[in-house]
């Protein structure tokens, strides 16, 4: 909590561009990796896209939502969404295009990314002298959440992959493990715990537990999934994540007209 | 806007609590066909081995006959027939890959990689009757190899 007393010299005109975490910025979180995934999915498969193709859409669009969001001067609820589920999209994307196409094994790039992530909050903390998720006010601070996001999502896939694999470990006793490990960071955090660390930590393992719940919804009842089917789960993830962004953007324009004509 | 500590986390923390329990109740269900499926059959069925043992990762039969119709179409000279009926099995095997990846990742991944090849084969700008003839059987000999195994 002493990050409050860092007064940051925000650019000029900016305020703070990302959510508070509440509730609702978890739920939209977990959903938002599972309809990333099955969206890259079905663009690639289904509709026939193929990976490379399916990338670079993905790429561009990532691009573009991340040029906008960067232009917004306050936080915008919709366009910090897209460029979560976007961000959500191509870190899943990199994590396969290592694993499936250039053949790097799970531990590597599991290694590497965790490493990454470490450089970036090193770097970060250097520059700025603090890692708040509250102030994110300037240019410089904003790239630097967004690259760690990025690297979360990686890492988040890649470890969550390492796990199915090297321990076999299916969908519904992941999403159990992988819930168990954000309630234990929950209460570290509620003991006290550092709430920039407990923060990041929920957010890479919200990654792969977002993925197991979505595998149980979506998986056949054959492989103890409850069946829904990929469609019908994002469909509704995408309903949820719309209504809970649609209320945020509905609070953030009624908060700025109250504010603008104080 | 910004400056209380929201007392929303903790609703966090009881819905993730919920959703292991949710998790941990469905857990009978995802046990059920990996120890199920591996079992032998009891009796006079077991002579016909060749269509009832299954492999490690579970029965594959339905992603074996899609395979097996795509190489009677490639035998037939049909390729671009051929083409369109292995996009099923794509589809029907990357819809099911978070269900038996776990069972046996590299059985898996054995399996991944011929289907991959087939579909490469298939997909060529130019597709050549060999090609995908030996891609066919080389997945058929993978599908029946990991049955063999077990």
């Amino acid at each position: 909590m002493k990050d409050i007393n860092h007064a940051p010299a925000s650019t000029p005109g900016w305020l703070n561009k990302v959510p508070e975490v509440t509730l609702s910025f978890w739920f939209i979180k977990i959903m938002s990796t599972t309809v990333g995934e099955t969206g890259a999915d079905f663009l690639a498969v289904n509709a026939g896209l193929g990976q490379g193709v399916t990338r670079g859409v993905m790429g561009t669009l990532l691009a573009i939502a991340l040029f906008t969001q960067l232009r917004t001067r306050r936080y915008t609820p919709w366009t910090y969404w897209l460029t979560v589920v976007l961000v959500s999209v191509v870190g899943t994307q990199i994590t396969d295009l290592l694993t499936d196409g250039l053949g790097v094994s799970l531990y590597v790039s599991s290694c590497v990314f965790a490493v990454a992530l470490a450089v970036i909050f090193a770097v970060w903390h250097r520059v700025e002298g603090t890692l708040s998720i509250r102030e994110i006010s300037t240019r410089r601070r904003e790239l630097f959440y967004w690259a760690a996001i990025l690297c979360t999502f990686a890492l988040g896939t890649a470890a969550g992959d390492l796990a199915t694999e090297a321990l076999g470990l299916g969908f519904t006793p992941g999403a159990a493990s992988f819930g168990a490990l954000i309630a234990l960071t929950y209460v570290a955090w509620r003991m006290g715990g550092n709430t920039v660390l407990t923060f990041w930590i929920g957010y890479i393992l919200t990654r792969p537990f977002g993925a197991a719940l979505g595998d149980m919804l979506t998986q056949a009842k054959t492989y103890g999934g409850l069946g829904m089917g990929a469609m019908w789960t994002s469909a509704i993830f995408l309903t949820v994540i719309v209504l809970l962004v649609g209320v945020a953007q509905i609070g953030a324009g009624s908060g700025s007209n109250a504010r603008a004509t104080e | 806007m910004s400056y209380f500590r929201s007392p929303v986390p903790s609703v966090a923390a009881v819905s993730a609590v919920a959703l292991i329990l949710a998790a941990g109740c469905s857990k009978p269900a995802d046990m059920r066909p990996a120890d199920a499926a591996p079992a032998p059959p009891s009796a006079q069925t077991s002579t016909t081995a060749q269509a009832k043992t299954v492999s490690k990762l579970g029965d594959l039969s339905a992603f074996r006959s899609i395979a097996a119709d795509v190489t009677a179409i490639v035998d037939k000279g049909d390729l671009p027939a051929a083409k369109t009926r292995i996009k099923d099995l794509e589809v029907a095997w990357d819809s099911a890959e978070a269900g038996l990846k776990p069972r046996a990742a590299n059985d898996w991944h054995a399996l991944d990689k011929a289907i991959d090849h087939a579909l490469q084969v298939l997909r060529a700008a130019t597709p050549s009757q060999t090609n995908c003839k030996t891609a066919m059987s080389e997945l058929l000999k993978t599908f029946d190899s990991l049955r063999a195994v077990n």
